[in-house]
């Protein structure tokens, strides 16, 4: 059984950020035995003087490969978790979806990408995970975080948003990396340059930086690159910036 | 570098686009705290944009740090 689980809103200016608390989330889950967890995505919703959200307004969602009888145990872990390491002061939320069961997987997608674009209601996401049949809680504060709970999972489920959390050691010899090399990271699915085009496995890549960062698209965790200025031979591409990388 | 809005906040006046100034003010200043590794956008370390204090806007950030005097 796949499972998204999405969280937003537990921390504060002074606390351990949400992508910290969906990472101990899901490596406790593989430490209990549940399942496998996939990767975590960080994905933005709407700056907006209206939402108080602490700092940037972001949700984090993972996936995990479970056995559907532990669903139920997760869920009150998930939140007994959340009402016990979530920040003084703040307002979190919890989703869980199972993926496989969702009757309309595009009215959890529209939901998140509605949450990128307008500001939503806590009783429209409530509402919605009750037609969808999702997991939506809230653990403390005002609960405001269910909102970008359930945007995330939406926007997870789509395979097109957001950067995964972490940076990903590739190996180089003088900095560069094969595609097929980097490929062949656990974490990293496809080499693609901005513009669209997927790097066949010969091609080398200049890896910027110690790691490097993916972002979801196309349901895979994508390497984007970009041409490197001032060159004229076969070493062409290197890793995108932090800076090309925010408005994913 | 930064004003005042409406609601008392240190709007800073580059926007979200402005690299240079964004580390610039960082560095002159004492508040400067990194932000968590998924929120930082910049690639200069020390940046305005990579700040814990910072808290984004439609089109710039407020600087949320306590005790803080914006740098002009």
């Amino acid at each position: 059984m796949r499972i998204l689980i999405s969280i937003d809103d537990t921390d504060n200016l002074e606390s351990r950020g949400t992508g910290a608390l969906a990472s101990q989330m899901a490596r406790e889950l593989e430490e209990n035995g549940w399942g496998k967890s996939s990767f975590i995505t960080r994905h933005q919703l709407l700056v907006h003087p209206d939402i108080p959200y602490t700092s940037h307004n972001s949700a984090m969602c993972f996936a995990a490969e479970i056995d559907g009888s532990f669903l139920d145990g997760i869920i009150q872990y998930a939140s007994a978790f959340l009402a016990r390491e979530s920040a003084t002061g703040s307002d979190p939320g919890l989703c869980v979806a199972v993926a496989d069961r969702l009757d309309s997987p595009g009215s959890l997608i529209a939901f998140g990408q509605k949450a990128k674009q307008s500001i939503v209601s806590m009783e429209e996401a409530y509402a919605q995970a009750e037609q969808l049949g999702v997991h939506l809680s809230e653990h403390g504060g005002t609960g405001q975080g269910v909102i970008g709970a359930l945007a995330g999972a939406g926007l997870r489920l789509s395979g097109n948003d957001g950067r995964l959390k972490g940076g990903l050691a590739i190996e180089a010899v003088n900095g560069r990396a094969a595609v097929r090399d980097i490929c062949s990271h656990a974490d990293v699915d496809e080499v693609r340059s901005l513009s669209g085009l997927i790097l066949p496995e010969e091609e080398t890549v200049l890896l910027v930086g110690d790691k490097v960062k993916t972002v979801l698209m196309d349901g895979k965790s994508v390497l984007l690159v970009a041409l490197a200025e001032g060159t004229a031979d076969r070493f062409a591409w290197r890793t995108c910036s932090k800076q090309q990388l925010k408005n994913y | 570098m930064w004003y005042i809005n409406q609601s008392g906040d240190n709007v800073f006046h580059g926007g979200n686009e402005d690299w240079q100034g964004a580390a610039r003010a960082a560095v002159l200043c004492s508040s400067f705290r990194p932000d968590v590794e998924e929120e930082r956008i910049a690639d200069e370390p020390v940046s305005c944009y990579n700040c814990r204090y910072r808290r984004w806007t439609a089109a710039s950030f407020t600087c949320s740090a306590p005790d803080r005097q914006p740098a002009g």
